[in-house]
């Protein structure tokens, strides 16, 4: 009897000794040995169920953007951390945490050569504002909204996966106004750098409120040296792009178009007395062309840009505030507008009850006619929409279910 | 007919007081009932047989009864597991008669069914509440602090983000933060700020620390939604010493001293001072980067910037045994603690010289009157008011990795955001405790609680903020109301219900012409009302077989944060609704007893809880803030079970699980008419499975006659979770929090009848890698050692 109790307390014990065990760690190792390209483009959408907590964002793969239904239910690469933001370049794709403030972890994938997406590496990163394709590089910018005056650049090459540049710049005398330059977004126009950017008080309690509501202004910098060349003003719109929106984009020419959404407020009220337009920078000029002007607001019958998408030869889809004269609402309207010859047209066919699209992370072959956006409605959930500029219209493509469509990229392989 | 009942109750007292009147010169009788250990028993019963007098024990096991017409009379001390003692008595004309008793356990089978563990304070556990006590007495020779004495509860998770001081996260039956309440012998701890907390509050300071599920008396008065903890410290009207030291791994020292000193004229000192450091150097492996953002994968680091420390000094004076009250004191806590910031959210977020600091200077008092004007109604009033500061220090402009290296940029920069950010929260706290026992039957409690907060806060690096600084204030109120019925020793019912109300007001700044540096003010003022209320009963269907079910709907008001935002990342959203929950419970308890040396005792329960409007946080309009929303429902159905064994009083196992299945109610998310993917998904982060085992065997007359050694091992098991929605993705590709396994072993040895401790520590025996939260390494095997000498003039 007594022999039987302590036989099952040894046993109790090396039992739980062996299964309390560490399991082993697991390494990630890197095999980005280049393979012949078949030609074929894969999407990856990003999707986030909608919810208040534990909420992480899933990477689909889908072969076309045009049909059929993809889930995040038991399906997606799980990513870490609940604000994601993507960007393609170099044919790979690199997923950036958003850590308020906080360094953090950038993963990048591959498709391999079966067209399966691959992790490739994690490379540690600042929490960044801006981030675009430059040259070889992923360059990426950490604004600071307030407290400290500088903002760090930092130059990612895009395929050994780590900082190869960094630059420190005082973006509060760039401002010189009292306020801070707080860079929208970032641009390669010819083989400068071109850094659109608000000007913000950046203090509490309205950090991004400003005194200065009624002009643009692009700083320009060297690449790769990062060096500050000059900043460029005009006074007929207010400050191009908005807070993690993209607001200057190249042409095949080589000029560049800005696009003002006017939206410059003050203890957030709208303050700017200038209209919601596009305006643009001729190739190699570095200045902004004062024979072009194009009042988007006013075409558009009062409404305001939020955000465009480029298809190709001048052609944009343009998102709208909803309201004309208003800042207001999520349930944005859709144009396409033809910059080079200042043409707005409504685009039919979308649902009214939007609830979120996609801004930055959009997918256009190029084509200067075909572009796909990603779109919630409150009723039906997420679709990627299918824009046809020429006929002014947009219908329903690729389904979501589970999560809401966050942004849309293609790799090929 | 119940009112009826109220009426002829008050008018029986007021005949009483008319005979009191009358009669004069008239006695009384007063007294101490303790165990045969010793120890005060509180709560039994002094009857005179054959008059319809009689009365309880108070906290510290002392009972009076008069006036009384003096003659011969037979009391009767009673207490449930101790049986019944009859005495014959001659009360005198204008004299006080001393009768102290000593009540044995009998050998009746439920009364001797006293299991080594936490049934010590089974008069607790005895009431019609989901309560559950630690008896914190019995850990005073570990050197635990409330908080993993509390982590061996059932239900009871608490979540660390790294060592000694880190942050802690408190969730008990799947609530957490601020929906649990934390109160030191009844008055609220909300105000306290973080140099005396739960994560740096020795255990010596405590007598027992009663957890309540769910279901929260109407005299702890609180908005809690999923429960409340009451840490009740040591309080006699002896003469004690209590002193202890602690040393253990990365250079951690702890000490506390507990003393009190009562004269036989009533004045008292108490003192409480404890003070805990450590680097919290520990091993940690995880990834690090190298400052071109490249990864060493798996490395074995040190943390660096992760000290931690803070003192405390709690010391009060007063009287107590007066005819004007039976406690009198006042006091004053004074605190402060240092704490460094090692990682963010995740460990790859690495600071080497960020840093918060804490102070606390709180004066308090505290009355008490038992009988006060009439036999049977008591009064409790406390109150508080801190004028503590907080501070967050991240002024160096440096990137650290976790080999400790660091790239350092000129100017004026930080590691995360700028900021010497200094605020005082202004906190006062009223309580008022007012009961009347009618009689053994009936007992009425009305409890008031009173708040109010005033924000102020400066950055010595911003001065032309102030301006953004306008007043931030709130009052809290909550008032309750419970009535007790006994229908006999079987069967007893509470019914409460309880008042919240609120009032903010706060100024926000616009600017009324749109011209630079035109500011105005805009007061905002709103207040809101809700009623909660619940009832508990209790049905013993044998002796030894406990039926206890309970019910509240309870509420929790929106924190000042959350309404006014923090001038940072947070936005303010003045329209917040509380947060409100039905809670549910239901449970068994069963005591076993063979052949009087083997000991068992069972405690199981569901619970059911369905809460709705839960604060959350989503992103403001232009996505550059958060602001506090009301804006996710869950239910949690959930299962805890607890065993305890022992023989005789050498050895004792026990073995505790909980189960909870938390799911997400929210059908609609905002602004959607679709259903909701994640809707009846399980809550993600959230341990659901979780246990915790321990053995203990204790030698008797080791080395010497009377000393003691004990050896006791625990383990904690706490089941694989995931970090994000468990129905959402790939399964393999998901991240996850990993099952813990953690041991510990200890030895105690106790000399001169338990004058002097000395303990020995070993915690995560196996050094195995554990994880509260996602990434964030807790320490691994540590090893500590602690003396204690106790004494007391009893």
């Amino acid at each position: 009897m007594k022999t039987s109790y302590l036989h099952l307390l040894v046993a109790f014990f090396v039992f739980s000794l062996f299964t309390a065990c560490d399991p082993e760690l697991e390494y990630l190792n890197v095999d980005d040995t280049d393979t012949e390209l078949t030609g074929v483009t894969k999407y990856i959408i990003s999707a986030t169920p909608i919810g208040t907590t534990g909420i992480a964002d899933y990477l689909l793969t889908a072969n076309s953007l045009k049909e059929g239904v993809i889930t995040t239910q038991g399906n997606g690469l799980e990513q870490d951390g609940s604000y994601r933001y993507y960007i393609t370049h170099k044919n790979r794709f690199f997923s950036m945490l958003y850590g308020q403030g906080n360094p953090g972890a950038v993963t990048s994938y591959r498709l391999d050569s079966t067209g399966t997406l691959t992790k490739l590496s994690n490379f540690q990163s600042e929490t960044v504002q801006v981030f675009a394709p430059v040259m070889d590089d992923v360059l990426t910018i950490k604004v600071p909204r307030s407290g400290n005056e500088f903002a760090s650049m930092f130059r990612v090459d895009a395929r050994k996966y780590q900082i190869v540049g960094e630059k420190q710049v005082n973006i509060v005398q760039l401002a010189g106004n009292g306020e801070r330059a707080h860079f929208t977004w970032a641009t390669q126009v010819g083989d400068k750098l071109f850094l659109p950017y608000m000007s913000i008080k950046g203090k509490a309690p309205d950090a991004f409120g400003t005194a200065y509501p009624d002009s643009s202004w692009v700083a320009v910098f060297s690449y790769p040296e990062l060096e500050l060349e000059k900043v460029i003003k005009d006074n007929r719109t207010s400050y191009i792009g908005a807070y993690f929106n993209n607001g200057l984009v190249e042409t095949e020419n080589g000029d560049a178009y800005a696009f003002s959404p006017a939206a410059a407020t003050n203890n957030n009220v709208p303050t700017s007395t200038k209209p919601s337009a596009i305006i643009r920078i001729l190739k190699g000029t570095n200045e902004f062309d004062q024979s072009y002007f194009f009042n988007v607001e006013q075409e558009s019958g009062g409404h305001h840009i939020a955000a465009q998408s480029y298809l190709g030869n001048g052609i944009f889809i343009l998102q709208m505030y909803p309201k004309p004269k208003s800042l207001e609402g999520v349930a944005r309207k859709f144009a396409i507008a033809d910059v080079i010859n200042k043409k707005f047209k409504w685009v039919t066919g979308l649902p009214e009850d939007i609830t979120k699209t996609t801004t930055i992370n959009n997918y256009s072959p190029g084509d200067g006619r075909t572009g796909y956006i990603g779109i919630t409605t409150a009723s039906e959930g997420s679709y990627v929409y299918i824009f046809d500029a020429e006929i002014g219209a947009a219908k329903r493509g690729l389904k979501v279910e589970g999560g809401t469509i966050t942004a849309i990229n293609a790799l090929k392989y | 007919m119940q009112i009826t009942k109220f009426l002829l109750v008050g008018m029986l007292c007021a005949c009483r007081i008319v005979a009191y009147a009358q009669i004069n010169p008239s006695g009384s009788i007063s007294g101490y009932i303790k165990d045969s250990n010793g120890k005060p028993v509180i709560a039994a019963t002094i009857k005179l047989l054959n008059t319809s007098t009689g009365t309880i024990t108070n906290g510290q096991g002392y009972y009076r009864i008069g006036p009384l017409k003096p003659g011969n009379y037979v009391l009767e001390a009673h207490s449930v597991g101790l049986g019944k003692i009859s005495r014959k008595i001659q009360v005198k004309p204008g004299t006080d008669l001393i009768s102290d008793i000593e009540l044995r356990e009998v050998s009746q089978q439920m009364e001797t069914v006293s299991v080594i563990g936490r049934s010590e304070v089974r008069e607790l556990n005895r009431q019609a509440y989901n309560v559950v006590a630690v008896d914190a007495r019995r850990l005073h020779n570990s050197t635990l602090d409330i908080s993993h004495a509390l982590d061996r509860v059932s239900g009871v998770r608490v979540r660390e983000a790294g060592g000694l001081g880190s942050r802690m996260d408190f969730s008990l039956n799947g609530f957490t933060g601020r929906q649990v309440k934390f109160f030191i012998d009844g008055v609220p701890m909300d105000n306290f700020g973080s140099s005396f907390q739960l994560n740096n509050i020795p255990i010596n300071l405590a007598q027992r620390v009663e957890v309540y599920k769910g279901v929260v008396p109407v005299w702890l008065g609180s908005d809690a939604l999923g429960g409340a903890i009451n840490i009740v410290t040591v309080n006699d009207t002896r003469s004690y010493a209590d002193a202890s030291y602690s040393l253990g791994s990365f250079n951690t020292h702890r000490s506390s001293l507990n003393a009190g000193y009562t004269t036989p004229s009533g004045f008292k000192l108490t003192l409480n001072a404890f003070q805990n450091y450590s680097d919290n150097n520990y091993k940690v492996t995880t990834d690090v980067a190298s400052f071109s953002g490249q990864y060493f994968q798996h490395q074995k680091v040190r943390r660096f910037n992760d000290t931690y420390h803070n003192e405390t000094l709690i010391a009060s004076a007063g009287v107590v045994n007066k005819p004007f009250a039976d406690q009198l004191m006042f006091g004053v806590t004074l605190g402060q603690n240092y704490s460094e910031v090692q990682t963010g959210a995740r460990m790859v977020s690495v600071f080497g010289d960020w840093h918060r600091k804490g102070s606390i200077i709180m004066p308090s008092v505290k009355y008490s009157k038992e009988d006060l004007l009439i036999k049977g109604l008591d009064l409790r009033i406390t109150g508080n008011y801190n004028l503590g500061k907080e501070q967050n220090i991240d002024t160096v402009y440096r990137r650290y990795n976790w080999f400790q290296e660091y790239k350092e940029y000129p100017g004026q920069g930080s590691e995360r955001e700028r900021s010497m950010y200094k605020y005082s929260n202004n906190n006062g706290l009223g309580t008022v405790n007012l009961s009347y026992a009618a009689s053994e039957k009936h007992l009425l409690t009305l409890n008031n609680v009173y708040n109010t907060f005033n924000r102020k806060g400066s950055d010595e690096l911003y001065p032309e903020s102030d301006k953004y600084e306008q007043p931030r204030k709130n009052v809290k109120n909550i008032l309750g109301l419970g009535y007790q019925f006994k229908t006999s020793e079987k069967w007893n019912t509470s019914f409460f219900a309880k008042h919240f109300y609120q009032h903010n007001k706060y100024s926000q700044s616009y600017n009324p012409s749109g011209s630079w540096g035109d500011l105005a003010y805009l007061v905002q003022e709103n207040s809101l009302n809700r009623i909660g209320f619940g009832l508990a009963s209790t049905y013993f269907i044998m002796p030894n077989l406990q039926a206890k079910a309970s019910y509240e709907k309870s509420y929790r008001l929106p924190e000042t944060d959350e309404l006014f935002g923090d001038l940072l990342n947070l936005e303010g959203n003045i329209d917040l609704d509380p947060e409100h929950s039905h809670n549910y419970n239901f449970g068994l308890s069963y005591q076993a007893q063979i052949d009087k040396s083997h000991r068992l005792n069972f405690e199981g329960g569901v619970l059911y809880r369905n809460a709705k409007d839960f604060i959350r946080p989503s992103l403001n309009n232009n996505q550059t803030k958060q602001v506090m929303d009301n804006l996710a429902d869950v239910t949690n159905l959930g299962f805890e079970g607890e065993l305890r064994y022992s023989f005789r009083q050498l050895f004792t196992a026990g073995i505790n699980m909980t189960y909870q299945n938390l799911r997400n109610n929210t059908k609609y998310e905002e602004n959607q008419t679709m259903e909701s993917p994640l809707y009846r998904d399980r809550i993600p982060n959230m341990p659901y499975l979780f246990g915790n085992a321990d053995a203990s065997v204790f030698f008797n007359n080791v080395g010497k006659k009377g000393n003691t050694l004990t050896l006791g091992y625990n383990v904690l098991y706490v089941h694989a979770y995931y970090l994000s929605w468990p129905s959402q993705g790939t399964s393999d590709q998901k991240y996850d929090i990993p099952r813990q396994w953690m041991q510990d072993v200890n030895a105690v040895y106790s000399l001169g009848k338990g004058k002097y401790n000395i303990a020995l520590e070993c915690k995560n025996l196996l050094d195995n890698r554990v994880y509260d939260n996602f990434s964030l390494q807790k320490p691994g095997r540590a090893v500590y050692a602690k003396v204690r000498y106790f004494i007391s003039n009893n």
